[in-house]
């Protein structure tokens, strides 16, 4: 049963006092999916991904994570059942070393400090951070801190992983790269839910996008049908925009 | 990411024999000055103080500077490790050596219930929380008159021996503040670079990214607090047996106690193994010193002299002794570069 799906929503909703950030959201990812979550900003993705990870309760509904309930765990707990996050806005632990960086998270599989250290060092190369191990985290350049927030999640060997805008902001090359890896990563089993709004990217990387507007889920289906779909359209750019396709 | 590139390196860390030698080295050092100094019992007595200063502080950077909890309320472990030494020892005749393990595992005991609510305050506000803890523990230990003498205090009288922790030879006092400064380093070194450690700094530096890595935010910290409280008040029992005498007004006064041991730290270098050893060697000889030259015809004046340095570390150095000297050798190894 856990096998068919990985991670669930069921009728998720998140009130901050007058504002329905996210409302009646449902939606299932299958293991060893790429998911792409969009919409406009201020759509509610960021709510959802902190309702997902336990930052944030939600105020009804539920969220399911291989076959359980985990409403009520903390996100340290979600973190150790496999669950990665990035933050949009990245947390480096500033005065610790890249390295040290990641070996926090490698310990949740590596309990003595030599095995952290190689497993963190690993992770460190896959997604090219090697070089600047030894640096101190804020002597790094703002795409080399959201490449330590994703090394930061995959230390902890999850089996999903949730990328918030990680790929804002790189250039051409690095963008190339990064979908690269994740591909590579997916392709040994890691689930991907990725928050992201270069529709490049997201042509090339989602089975499945879901699309949220005022908190709303208005579309769900293939990169090629969102991306032509006239509530999409209408919710990025305005309704005298979403014509529909001739 | 292509079969071409070079393998990740097995390690990048220093290796045991690195960190040990180097602390093996640092106490040499220190234990060669409590040598040359073994011929004034003035100075003995500063070398003496200077250890256990700098293992007390050394307690306190476990969770002050490791894990960034600035607690003001030390002076609680302090004075749990010093009482319940003392009365064990006066009451029942427990030797002060189990007494201090009592105590030690006593203020482990206290610091759970007392940190749970405590840290659930961030900043100033944690600070302030703990200076109170330390105000009632002062209150609280004055109230009791029956057991703890109140503001009396207690004065243990003198048997010399190894048993009772009394020494008719001063040095052995030394040598005792020596070890207990070597043990907290000891274990400092050795929590830095365990999974507790990482997971403290984690915390300090910020508890959201900690919680996404998978650490138990306030479990890592009530486990910082419990072993910083155990070690803290194994100082305060020494402390007890070197005056030989208790009151509340020696192990709960917040200048000298509570805050000291973070004062020493932020001098030395908060955070830092050195730091707290470095701090004590700066801060007591010349509290001492000051004390003694400017008592007699400036009463105080020495408070002065102290304050205008906390103030010049707080705006010049806030890294302390420690970051100061990394800071001056990055320079200097950038210039030889260049």
């Amino acid at each position: 049963m856990s096998g068919a799906v990985q991670l669930e929503v069921r009728g998720v909703s998140k009130r901050f006092a007058g504002l329905l950030a996210v409302s009646e959201v449902s939606f299932a990812v299958r293991p060893g999916e790429m998911l792409c979550v969009i919409g406009p900003n201020g759509a509610g993705k960021t709510t959802l991904f902190n309702l997902l990870t336990g930052q944030l309760r939600p105020t009804a509904g539920e969220v399911l994570f291989a076959g359980a309930a985990v409403n009520e765990l903390p996100p340290h707990e979600r973190a150790r059942r496999g669950m990665g996050r990035t933050f949009q806005i990245a947390k480096p632990l500033m005065a610790l070393t890249v390295l040290e960086n990641v070996m926090v998270s490698a310990f949740l599989k590596h309990p003595s400090r030599r095995q952290a250290e190689a497993a963190a060092l690993l992770v460190l190369e896959e997604v090219g951070l090697l070089p600047f191990a030894r640096r101190q985290a804020n002597s790094l350049t703002l795409s080399e801190h959201r490449r330590l927030e994703v090394a930061r999640a995959l230390a902890l060997e999850p089996k999903v992983i949730l990328l918030d805008e990680v790929m804002a902001g790189l250039n051409p090359s690095e963008l190339a790269q990064s979908i690269d890896l994740y591909r590579q990563l997916n392709a040994r089993g890691l689930t991907f839910l990725v928050i992201e709004h270069n529709l490049k990217v997201v042509r090339a990387f989602a089975e499945r996008v879901i699309v949220l507007d005022h908190g709303v889920m208005i579309a769900e289906g293939t990169a090629e049908q969102i991306l032509s779909a006239p509530d999409v359209v209408a919710a990025y750019l305005g309704r005298r925009y979403a014509c529909p396709p001739s | 990411m292509s079969s071409t590139e070079p393998a990740a390196p097995a390690r990048v860390l220093p290796g045991n024999l690195v960190v040990w030698g180097k602390y093996a080295a640092g106490m040499a050092l220190v234990l060669g000055c409590m040598l040359l100094s073994m011929g004034s019992p003035y100075w003995l007595n500063i070398v003496t103080y200077t250890c256990l200063m700098g293992g007390l502080a050394g307690a306190w950077n476990i969770i002050g500077g490791f894990g960034g909890q600035f607690s003001l309320g030390h002076g609680v472990f302090f004075g749990i490790g010093a009482y319940t030494t003392v009365l064990l020892y006066t009451g029942m005749g427990l030797s002060p050596w189990l007494g201090m393990l009592v105590g030690a595992v006593l203020a482990a005991a206290v610091s759970l219930p007392v940190s749970w609510p405590t840290f659930r305050l961030r900043g100033p506000f944690f600070a302030i929380a703990t200076m109170a803890l330390n105000q009632i523990a002062f209150v609280l230990v004055n109230y009791a008159d029956d057991w703890t003498g109140g503001p009396r205090g207690i004065l243990v009288p003198f048997r010399a021996g190894w048993s009772n922790m009394i020494f008719i030879e001063r040095w052995k006092y030394g040598l005792l503040m020596f070890a207990f400064m070597a043990l907290v380093t000891a274990v400092a070194i050795a929590v830095r670079r365990s999974r507790l450690g990482y997971h403290l700094l984690a915390v300090r530096e910020n508890e959201d990214a900690a919680r996404a890595g998978a650490v138990d935010v306030l479990g890592v910290k009530l486990q910082g607090m419990a072993l910083s409280a155990a070690l803290t008040a194994i100082g305060g029992a020494l402390f007890a047996m070197y005056l030989r005498f208790v009151d509340p007004n020696t192990v709960f006064t917040l200048a000298e106690v509570g805050v000291k041991f973070a004062l020493l730290t932020l001098i030395g270098g908060v955070g830092t193994i050195a730091g707290p050893i470095l701090g004590a060697i700066l801060v007591v000889p010349m509290e001492n010193y000051l004390r003694g030259t400017l008592g007699g015809a400036l009463a105080g004046a020495h408070h002065i002299i102290m304050g205008a340095l906390m103030i010049a570390f707080a705006l010049f150095m806030k890294r302390g002794l420690v970051g100061a000297a990394t800071d001056l050798l990055a320079r200097w190894q950038r210039r030889r570069r260049a």
